[in-house]
């Protein structure tokens, strides 16, 4: 019999390979899935034109014009670049709008100006190009459909979910060794509920038959390394953890269905940046200053840091449906909420998470606008507010100088970056094992530092591929952007995962003294209640860009369209039922 | 969408920077991943340094750190294994703290490690001993092998207990971090250039009579020579000799072969910087420059950069890197002399001793080639030098001694000398 610390060192041992290839197993299946597989368009409706030729009609919103970058090409002089939009909403109604065209839009032979009705069989005019509007048959879209792949046909997201769950045993099995005695069961029970919580979500995706799970795979994944985090950190709070973990994935499942709608979503963005604004002054009046920014709230024994769900509301207002990205004033007044917000928490003197917004809000112009103009004004503009904001703090303007000399004081400026790359490169490729790392134990380290944290614990394989597994999501969202039902969803996908990328950067590499270090999240990774939430948030955004066929539940199926599975017709209950009398309502 | 399409790349421009930052990031990981992961173990490295015989110098694990049990042991080797408060930079326990510690990129740290290095603790005690309190600095190599067996630097601390106030330079290792006047050690150095640039060196004769006129201003000699060949020069040390070499050489002669002889050259020993030595180039045909030939005016030598010449120069003309961490660097060979110098000026170091040194009464039992100097300082005293090699094929030793304001290098140095090789060939 093997004396137990023995016994111990096997059990690192094994685990400590073989933790690194499931995770890397894990995303690259995600990867495959999300990236590699075929990926058809949907096709909603046709532009028929004289000679019979049938332009397909793949978004909901579409603009004609003769320009290469318009969804309907019309080879004619006399049609504009940019012609009209082509718009269609949840329940299936079309409207044309002109868009300043110099020959004018007609439908029926009248001309038309915006957001009028358009239906099937209607002849559309461009200057002089006639073309007629036909709408995907119910028989004929169904086939459509059916071409389509759907996700999960040849990587199984129950058999990912699967590996990543042996990841999070073996995780828990290191734990049992490793951490003290009084709170070995609240860890084991935290990933425990960690699991129950993925299976489940996956359960509720399968039973409202949605097979892409990819997206959500990628985020149990880098939460297991949040728990891990905890677990090594402050084992007392796992249950904490847990607890922020499922409300943040209850609201991810509430704002997937709440953009479903895209109606209601343009309803209330206004309100969105009413709220923002709102959180944002009431911080600013009553926020407590922790670590140098005051952005927190305290409500008795919890604390929130309400600029994390600003981000969501944030890139709720700033994504917009693509009618109204050729209004000038539109793009305006979210220049002007942009400003606000950055100003705000620069004023708190969170200027990691001013940065994080800033660079949201660049993407989010040049999505809108698609001039670098526009981008290179706002670069300006902040470089100057920038400044002032160094001038003005001299706790931001000390972290700025340190940047690049933080081995040059060590036991001051340079304290925690210092820490964190001596941690990280101490644990090596393969980690020193989950709890026995020694970082943990310096401030802020399971929040600013959790790279250097994953590094040392989990080694700098794990690491990497956590922050791979973020681009992974990024350039999923991207990849989508071309099938993309509205630009709202697309804009607001790229922002998430944008936001998601420069919040990790500023983390990882702030921590290693490669940027300046301004103590943002990690997605998902850091601890942080409000931070978990946020990102859970901003996960359902990019679920919105997936139009995959049956893949994501914040796209809703057409409901002229019946519902089927494989071969066989089924109901499917819900508001996306009965599509006749809708029609008949009409 | 088209248009947005194509404008969603956009935020992939995040993604290339955040690829391009960690590439950064691992280039910086593997270049100093070793010193950044055992930072902060302080200046006490978990692991062990033992001598090229086994003997434990330094011990660190979680029950603490212990030196060696002996006081004068712990004295000799302090330069070479350091202190835990950092103060001798060139120390092991600075210089080799990521091996150490274990450090790889791969596994990162582990529980310390156990380091040999090639020295012979003991021949360090005797140099320490031979030196008797005064400063200084003394080194041993095999030329064969580059292996140095010993090397000491004083004064010296305990560093199980530290001084409060510890003498000047004790901090330092004198034979890698301080340069000293060379004085006639460094007619070595001209007469590598002599021989290679005056084709008729051997054929000539010098003329002395104790002292000589250049520009103007006295070169004073050790004594009255009188007709010498270059042989009899070099045992005599004679000034007014190498000065007239000198000047028929050249300043720029005289820099280059310092220069390609590593004597003002950068060096390294195991990765661990070494000071360059000096030679300020005087005007052609000014006394200075006479000085400058026979190692005084601005000469400044680093005994580590001497005792690799003088290797070298036993060693055929080629030196292996001297180094402290043993084998593996033998296919480091560097040529820097070409062996037809290397041998003349070999038997002329061996010519020395037998005809100016004391021979066999100097070091009995040992057939060694050396030449000593008696460097001025300025101040009326001189440093006493004494670098050679042992022309004994199983005991292939190089070895320079400083002895610091301790006057002739024969009386004081070759006595040093003698005690370390005797102590070498009987190990």
């Amino acid at each position: 019999m093997p004396d137990i610390s023995e016994l111990i060192g096997y059990i690192i041992g094994a685990t400590r390979y073989l933790m690194p290839l499931l995770a890397l197993w894990v995303v690259a299946r995600c990867v495959r899935s999300m990236l590699r597989e075929r990926y058809e368009p949907e096709t909603w409706a046709y532009l028929v034109d004289l000679n019979g030729e049938r332009h397909p009609v793949n978004h909901w919103e579409c603009i004609i014009g003769r320009s290469r970058s318009a969804d309907v090409e019309l080879d004619s002089p006399s049609v504009s670049r940019v012609h009209a939009s082509l718009q269609r909403d949840g329940d299936g109604y079309w409207t044309l709008s002109d868009l300043r065209s110099k020959g004018g839009t007609f439908i029926n032979g009248n001309e038309i100006d915006v957001l009028e009705d358009v239906r099937d069989g209607d002849v559309l005019e461009f200057a002089d190009e006639e073309l007629v509007f036909q709408e995907v048959s119910r028989d004929e879209r169904e086939w459509l459909e059916r071409r389509r792949t759907a996700p999960g046909r040849f990587v199984g997201p129950g058999v990912t979910l699967l590996i990543l769950t042996l990841f999070q045993a073996f995780l828990t099995l290191e734990f049992t060794v490793t951490a003290s005695e009084e709170y070995v069961l609240s860890v084991c029970l935290g990933f425990l509920a960690l699991i129950v919580l993925e299976w489940f979500c996956y359960l509720v995706m399968r039973s409202v038959r949605r097979t892409g799970f990819e997206p959500e795979t990628i985020a149990f994944f880098l939460s297991t390394l949040g728990m891990e985090v905890c677990a090594s950190s402050t084992p007392d709070e796992m249950f904490r953890q847990v607890l922020f973990l499922i409300i943040g994935v209850a609201l991810f499942f509430f704002l997937g269905w709440w953009l479903r709608d895209l109606r209601r979503v343009k309803a209330v963005r206004w309100l969105a940046a009413l709220a923002a604004m709102g959180l944002l002054a009431i911080t600013v009046v009553l926020g407590e200053v922790r670590g140098g920014a005051g952005n927190w709230l305290n409500f008795g024994s919890f604390t929130i840091q309400p600029s994390e769900l600003v981000k969501v509301l944030y890139i709720y207002t700033g994504a917009a449906t693509l009618d109204r990205l050729f209004t000038r004033r539109n793009l305006f007044g979210f220049i002007v909420f942009a400003a606000i917000c950055v100003c705000a928490l620069a004023l708190m003197g969170d200027f990691g998470t001013a940065l994080v917004f800033f660079a949201t809000f660049l993407v989010i112009a040049f999505m809108r606008s698609g001039s670098f103009a526009t981008v290179f004004l706002a670069v300006g503009g902040a470089a100057m507010a920038g400044f002032l904001v160094l001038s003005a703090r001299p706790y931001v303007a000390q972290r700025f100088a340190t940047w690049g000399h933080a081995w040059e004081d060590v036991w001051d400026s340079g304290y925690q970056q210092t820490h964190a790359m001596s941690a990280a490169a101490s644990g090596g490729l393969f980690g020193r094992g989950a709890g026995e790392g020694s970082l943990v134990n310096i401030t802020a380290a399971d929040t600013d530092m959790v790279f250097a944290v994953l590094s040392e614990e989990l080694g700098l394989i794990i690491a990497v591929i956590a922050m791979f597994a973020v681009i992974a999501l990024a350039l999923f969202t991207v990849r989508n952007a071309a099938r993309g039902r509205s630009t709202f969803y697309v804009i607001a996908g790229c922002a998430a995962v944008s936001m998601m990328m420069v919040q990790m950067g500023l983390n990882i590499f702030g921590s290693l003294d490669i940027l300046p270090f301004t103590g943002v999240t990690f997605p998902f990774v850091s601890k942080g209640g409000t931070s978990i939430i946020a990102c859970w948030m901003l996960l359902a955004f990019i679920k919105a860009t997936d139009t995959r066929r049956d893949a994501s539940f914040v796209v809703s199926r057409d409901p002229k369209t019946p519902d089927y599975e494989d071969e066989e017709y089924e109901d499917y209950g819900g508001e996306d039922d009965e599509p006749e009398e809708t029609e008949a309502a009409r | 969408m088209k248009k947005v399409k194509n404008r969603a790349w956009s935020s992939l421009i995040i993604a290339l920077a955040l690829v391009a930052l960690l590439a950064v990031y691992l280039v910086k990981l593997a270049d100093n991943g070793g010193a950044w992961a055992t930072y902060f173990n302080g200046g006490t490295p978990a692991g062990t340094i033992i001598d090229r015989n086994g003997v434990t110098l330094y011990s660190s694990d979680e029950n603490g750190v212990s030196y060696s049990a002996d006081a004068t042991t712990r004295l000799a080797c302090y330069h070479l294994i350091g202190d835990a408060n950092g103060n001798v930079r060139t120390g092991a326990l600075r210089q080799f703290r990521d091996m150490l510690s274990g450090y790889s990129f791969i596994n990162g740290t582990s529980s310390g490690k156990t380091l040999q290095i090639t020295v012979d603790s003991s021949l360090n005690a005797v140099a320490y001993n031979a030196l008797a309190g005064r400063n200084g600095a003394v080194m041993l190599m095999d030329y064969t092998t580059g292996e140095i067996l010993c090397m000491v630097s004083t004064p010296a601390d305990d560093p199980q207990n530290p001084s409060e106030s510890p003498a000047d330079g004790t901090y330092i290792n004198k034979c890698l971090s301080a340069s000293f006047v060379p004085g006639s050690v460094f007619k070595l150095v001209t007469l590598a250039a002599a021989i290679e640039n005056i084709p008729d060196l051997f054929e000539r004769t010098f003329w002395c009579e104790g002292s000589s006129v250049v520009g103007g201003a006295v070169l004073n000699c050790t004594g009255s020579h009188g007709n010498q060949t270059i042989e009899q020069a070099l045992a005599n040390s004679c000034n007014c000799a190498f000065g007239a070499i000198a000047l028929e050489l050249g300043a720029d002669t005289i820099a280059e072969y310092a220069e390609k002889l590593g004597l003002t050259q950068e060096l390294s020993l195991d990765g661990m910087t070494v000071t360059a030595g000096s030679f300020d180039k005087a005007e052609e045909g000014s006394i200075g420059l006479a000085w400058s030939g026979i190692g005084q005016y601005n000469d400044m030598v680093v005994p580590y950069a001497l005792v690799r010449y003088v290797a070298a120069i036993a060693n055929g003309g080629s030196v292996y890197e001297p180094n402290l961490l043993g084998h593996g660097n033998l296919d480091r060979e560097s040529e820097i002399l070409s062996a037809d110098t290397a041998s003349r000026i070999a038997e002329m170091m061996n010519y020395n001793v037998q005809n100016a040194y004391g021979g066999q009464w100097t070091f009995p039992g040992l057939n060694v080639s050396a030449k000593t100097g008696t460097a001025e300082v300025g101040d009326g005293t001189s440093h006493a030098w004494m670098t050679g090699f042992l022309n004994d094929p199983t005991h292939p030793y190089a070895f320079v001694v400083l002895v610091e304001n301790a006057g002739g290098g024969l009386t004081n140095a070759a006595p040093i000398v003698n005690q370390l090789l005797q102590a070498a060939i009987a190990e």
